[in-house]
């Protein structure tokens, strides 16, 4: 992984201390709210229904166990013994002092981490697969791209107040694990020849107004990255609109502009950009980042391990759990683990301090100390051998984080709602819990296959319900909660945006009405390989419909 | 602001609450004008009174933060609209979290 050199290592040092300062003045009145808000946001420091909130970048979801253990003892000493990580691949805590914020990022600092850039109107953390450089399906590793654009973008002085937020994912697998058609700009590595380049899709969001990414380039070779991207964060730096908040994503300006405009403006910028100030990147400089991702040295193995058989033939707990939560490793003898943090009742992305420094030891005893945070808010060790499965599972059992569940039906997404979030209009998580509850059975869970439900508790969509298979999605009517679901979205390489399918429903209902819902695809599905969503297309969304609202 | 919240009647009874600024705990003003923690301590307020109480809350800036005004009964229940939200904020989160889980 990436290490910071010197000058990383003194900005984020002399950002603490001006942090610091900022606090000193904000306690003793001399900084106002309205003065002081923009800063902290700058440090992740938001203020939420019961407290501030601290966000901290985990840059394109990679952690070390040094970091991870980190974080466990600032959930311990400063917080309520846990953390919440999130769909920007990030981890939140929620009960954090103010006061005692300088000292949090001191923390952080010393594990090369912070929490800059994790709020505001600027460039945020990048993301990416969770399975970077572990999986079979991807054309390369896209993290030293992310790597690249994080530091091309950190502090950058022209993209410091954008009109609003501004969301990068890269892949370089064919099937999409990090949604990039829902972003603001997304990047699918590809090669033409020994070319490598980026195919850019931009003005993806959800929100109150989804939109699905256009395709404005289908091939920006490597070196000319930045001055494409660069390109294209002008023409929205100076045309994005800034009157209204609800109109100021990139999605809306290209949808405003159309394709076509849109992308003879970029391309305007990138010509002027190229004959001024092109950055083009060296290739060392190029080789020089790629050398921090170099892969680790797997020991060869045998395809299979006999350990690995011997106990998913006796355990059938585990055999499940292997069945479900492993995914392909490009090395023979070797997996990713996906560590669920969705046990059924649980509090989705929810990890307490001890369950943070278990998943720290088994990265650093059996994972070559790499962890990673999905998007679907769960982590994962990208490399371990199949050797170890038993080990590993065993420790992962006592600690809490052996649920099987990885894409299935409990596995959802859920934002944290009015429990926790001031913009919020209606809770995620109760309602999250009494689904998952319906669907409980990991027999049935395992007979429904991948199906993803996601819930946000207000239109801002952090919990994704527009490409959720099934979304919810929490609204107020007269100060009470009512709850919208969607058909038909997903975030993958066929991203969608879910369909509304009708009069929102109270709370109680939701869990049996989609019950009814995911039983119709059982009897309707053309075999048991059809996925829901596959169903769906197949049959359209009535069937659906009158299943969700026939009497309970 | 941090918090946009519905406006009010001026008859309409009401309480100031905020967050203390040092560490983010919801407070609410008590009949003496202090701030208190505990949420059955809270002072029902209207009129010219209930803005005069605001007016003041809000030059309170380093104690605390984005002072408004929260629905209650003249005796100080919370009540109205956004009853649900402010129950949460004043009760706390309506699932057990961290090691209650």
């Amino acid at each position: 992984m990436y290490r910071y050199d010197e000058f990383d290592a003194r900005i984020v040092s002399e950002r603490v201390s001006q942090f610091r300062g900022q606090v000193k003045r904000r306690m003793a009145g001399t900084l106002l709210e309205d003065e002081f808000k923009p800063l902290r946001l700058q440090n992740g420091v938001y203020l939420q229904l019961h407290a501030y909130m601290l966000r901290v970048a985990i840059p394109y979801g990679q952690l070390s166990g040094r970091q991870l253990r980190q974080l466990a003892i600032v959930a311990r000493d400063y917080d309520r013994n846990y953390g919440h990580f999130t769909t920007r691949q990030n981890i939140q805590f929620n009960w954090v002092a103010l006061k005692d914020i300088p000292d949090v990022l001191a923390k952080l600092a010393e594990v090369e981490m912070h929490a800059i850039q994790t709020s505001g109107n600027c460039i945020r953390n990048v993301t990416s697969d969770h399975y970077a450089g572990a999986t079979k399906d991807e054309l390369m590793d896209p993290r030293p791209w992310c790597e690249i654009i994080r530091q091309w973008s950190t502090f950058h002085p022209e993209f410091a107040f954008l009109p609003r937020k501004f969301k990068i994912a890269v892949t370089a697998a064919e099937h999409d694990r990090a949604a990039i058609r829902v972003h603001d700009i997304g990047l699918h590595i590809r090669k033409r020849g020994d070319v490598v380049g980026f195919e850019v899709h931009v003005g993806g969001g959800q929100g109150r107004t989804p939109h699905l990414a256009t395709l404005v380039n289908e091939f920006v070779p490597e070196a000319q990255l930045l001055d494409y991207l660069e390109a294209i964060m002008r023409v929205y730096n100076r045309f994005g609109r800034r009157d209204n908040k609800y109109k100021a994503r990139i999605k809306i300006l290209v949808s405003e502009l159309g394709e076509a405009e849109f992308r003879r403006l970029v391309e305007e910028e990138y010509a002027a950009q190229r004959e001024n100030e092109k950055i083009d990147l060296p290739q060392a400089e190029i080789d020089r980042i790629h050398a921090y991702f170099a892969p680790p040295e797997l020991a060869a193995k045998p395809d299979k391990s006999s350990a690995f058989e011997a106990l998913k033939a006796e355990d059938t707990e585990f055999a499940r759990w292997a069945r479900i939560n492993l995914h392909p490793h490009k090395t023979p003898g070797y997996t990713s683990i996906t560590v669920s943090l969705k046990p059924i009742g649980g509090l989705a992305g929810d990890a307490t301090d001890a369950q943070m420094m278990t998943v720290a030891h088994l990265a650093e005893t059996y994972a070559y100390d790499d962890i990673r945070v999905s998007h679907a808010q769960n982590l994962v060790l990208p490399h371990v051998a199949l050797d170890d499965l038993p080990d590993v599972y065993r420790e992962l059992k006592a600690a809490g984080l052996h649920t099987a569940n990885e894409s299935l039906i409990t596995d959802m997404i859920v934002c944290p709602g009015l429990d926790y979030c001031n913009l919020a209009n209606a809770r995620s998580i109760p309602v999250g819990q009494a689904v998952q509850e319906v669907f409980a059975d990991p027999d049935y869970q395992e007979d429904i296959g991948r199906l993803h439900i996601n819930i946000s508790g207000c239109i801002n969509a952090c919990g994704h319900h527009h490409v959720g298979h099934i979304g919810i999605l929490g609204v107020d009517k007269k100060g009470e909660e009512f709850y919208q679901i969607t058909f038909g979205g997903r975030a993958d390489e066929k991203a969608a945006i879910g369909d509304i399918a009708g009069p929102g429903l109270k709370a109680d209902d939701v869990p049996g009405a989609l019950k009814r819902v995911v039983d119709t695809y059982r009897e309707l599905r053309a075999d048991k390989g059809e996925l829901f969503i596959e169903t769906l297309a197949r049959l359209g969304h009535d069937p659906f419909k009158e299943a969700l609202y026939a009497a309970g | 602001m941090t918090s946009v919240r519905p406006k009010l009647k001026p008859d309409t009874p009401k309480a100031v609450t905020a967050w203390e600024t040092a560490t983010g705990q919801n407070v609410w003003m008590a009949a003496d004008g202090s701030w208190t923690q505990d949420v059955s301590k809270v002072a029902a307020f209207t009129g010219d009174e209930a803005e005069a109480r605001l007016a003041d809350a809000q030059t309170q800036e380093g104690i605390v933060t984005d002072p408004y005004f929260m629905e209650v009964t003249e005796t100080g229940e919370i009540t109205g609209r956004e009853t649900l939200r402010e129950t949460i904020r004043a009760k706390g989160p309506t699932v057990s979290y961290g090691e209650g889980v």
